[in-house]
């Protein structure tokens, strides 16, 4: 349970309007800050979290270190009506460490949270000035977690924002998160993520490959559809519910197998079948007989008799068949 | 002079912190047992550059004659070094910009002081009612990018009257 003083930076430029995380950029991201919010706020009463933009007219700090959602919630909204320009990213982190630095709490460790969907650009953007200013984050004790979706996300082999937040990180309390877009909800890929582990109370290891496991598909991948680090109560509920399950059918099973007996109804429709077939075979035999020239009335009356002791086997057949079954079931339940 | 008691012992340690320290050499390790360090497994070193701020905070109000910075590795001892007093929210690049009498005092440190700990006397009027002492460390004597330190030491008396946290200590006035 980090105690912490959070700057969120959103990113209000052009490129928030796109689709490509539904239902737009913005509204993904503004879901996401709503829930990085809460998870903040709630891992212990003393944090604080503040809300600043990084497009428009120029990096603008919306909200100072606060717990109330509802200032939140109005910031966002706002911005929502002004997206536009591009964005500053070195200026809005600078900015942003002015805010922390002047937090009314002394006591709270500073962390920067950057939302970004835009692609670096700029004169200070390049690798060499992002891992200066990196450094200077690292001096001044501020933490750095940027989450990357959209334009911001960099193919290459090593991204400027990856090297910026490995730079800034000291042991290792910042962390980057790639989020592709996809069917998935932008925050439910960041909750399940290494960015909030810490203030979930899981260890980070238990996230499991942080970025690339939890975009790789936020529901789809788990035991229930559910991810077991979103909702461990539900999920130890349905696993409790299928053990119960389980044990229910292996009790069931155990309990037709001592009886000896097979349930009544198995061999009573297993037997007509098998009859008709045999009757289907003796009727072929008789069509054979026929072909190689032998008397019919012989071989019908023939017929009847072999008819009745065949009927005689194959009961006896078909019991012994759906024995072998049910003990074959009860095993695989087992 | 009457012999000096050490201030450790009114550190606020939950307020200790340091700027640009290393994560596994911190000024908490050499200060948390209230008393000058004296182990030379533990130390402070620095992280990015050769820079450090070390925030010292007191339960209540110090008086401060002298202080001792010790380093046992010369090419990474502190050289340069301002303090400030009561300046809770003081970064890197205020600091470096801050002349006396901004800063309570800056002086450059020798050699031997390093070595051996030697106490520095303090401009005492400056010191006279201390909450938190500032001690930034703008280079040091190797210039090298990391600046250690192994055991630092402050002396001075509580503000007679002043703490609440030391009311029983009725024989402490006495020192002033």
């Amino acid at each position: 349970m980090p105690l912490e003083a959070t700057i969120i930076i959103i990113d209000n430029s052009e490129y928030m309007r796109n689709g490509d995380y539904p239902p737009t950029r913005f509204d993904a991201q503004s879901d996401a800050v709503n829930t990085v919010f809460g998870v903040k706020i709630d891992s212990n009463p003393e944090n604080s979290v503040g809300l600043m933009t990084m497009a428009g007219k120029g990096p603008e700090v919306l909200v100072t270190n606060t717990k109330d959602l509802g200032q939140m919630l109005q910031a966002i909204h706002a911005t929502s009506s002004k997206i536009g320009g591009s964005i500053d990213l070195p200026t809005a982190i600078s900015t942003a460490q002015l805010a922390l630095k002047h937090r009314q709490n002394k006591n709270l460790r500073q962390r920067i949270l950057v939302f970004i969907a835009s692609p670096l650009e700029g004169p200070s953007t390049d690798e060499r000035n992002m891992v200066k200013l990196a450094k200077k984050l690292k001096k001044n004790n501020v933490a750095v977690d940027v989450i990357a979706f959209g334009d911001a996300i960099d193919d290459s082999e090593n991204p400027v924002l990856k090297a910026f937040v490995e730079n800034a990180s000291s042991s290792d309390n910042s962390h980057y998160l790639a989020i592709p877009p996809g069917p998935h909800l932008l925050s439910d890929a960041v909750i399940s993520s290494v960015v909030l582990a810490a203030d979930r109370g899981i260890p980070e290891d238990a996230i499991g490959g942080g970025p690339a496991a939890s975009t790789s598909g936020a529901a789809n991948n788990f035991e229930f559809g559910v991810d077991p680090s979103l909702d461990p109560e539900l999920a130890m509920a349905l696993r409790m519910s299928m053990e119960e399950e389980q044990a229910r059918q292996a009790a069931a099973a155990k309990a037709t197998k001592e009886t000896g007996a097979p349930s009544a109804p198995e061999p009573s429709s297993a037997e007509p079948e098998v009859a008709m077939d045999e009757d289907e075979e003796a009727l072929l035999k008789q069509a054979l007989a026929l072909s190689e020239g032998q008397d019919v009335d012989m071989t019908g009356h023939q017929e009847e008799e072999g008819h009745e002791e065949d009927e005689d086997e194959e009961i006896a057949r078909a019991i012994a068949m759906s024995m072998e079954e049910s003990t074959k079931e009860s095993k695989e339940k087992k | 002079m009457e012999e000096e008691k050490s201030a450790l012992e009114h550190l606020e340690l939950s307020q200790v912190n340091c700027l640009n320290e290393a994560g596994e050499h911190t000024l908490r390790s050499i200060v948390a047992s209230r008393k000058k360090n004296t182990s030379p497994s533990t130390y402070l070193l620095s992280d990015v550059d050769q820079e450090l701020i070390l925030n010292l905070h007191f339960n209540q109000l110090v008086k401060i004659r002298s202080i001792v910075i010790q380093s046992s590795v010369e090419s990474q001892a502190p050289k340069t070094i301002k303090l400030f007093i009561n300046r809770p929210a003081i970064g890197f690049e205020e600091a470096g910009d801050a002349v006396e009498p901004d800063a309570a005092q800056i002086f450059q440190l020798t050699p031997e002081q390093v070595k051996e700990g030697k106490k520095i006397p303090l401009r005492f009027v400056r010191f006279q009612a201390v909450n938190s002492l500032h001690i930034f460390v703008a280079s040091n004597m190797g210039d090298e990018d990391e600046t250690r330190i192994d055991a630092i030491d402050i002396f001075g008396a509580p503000l007679s009257g002043g703490g609440l946290k030391d009311l029983s200590g009725l024989g402490k006035e006495n020192d002033d």
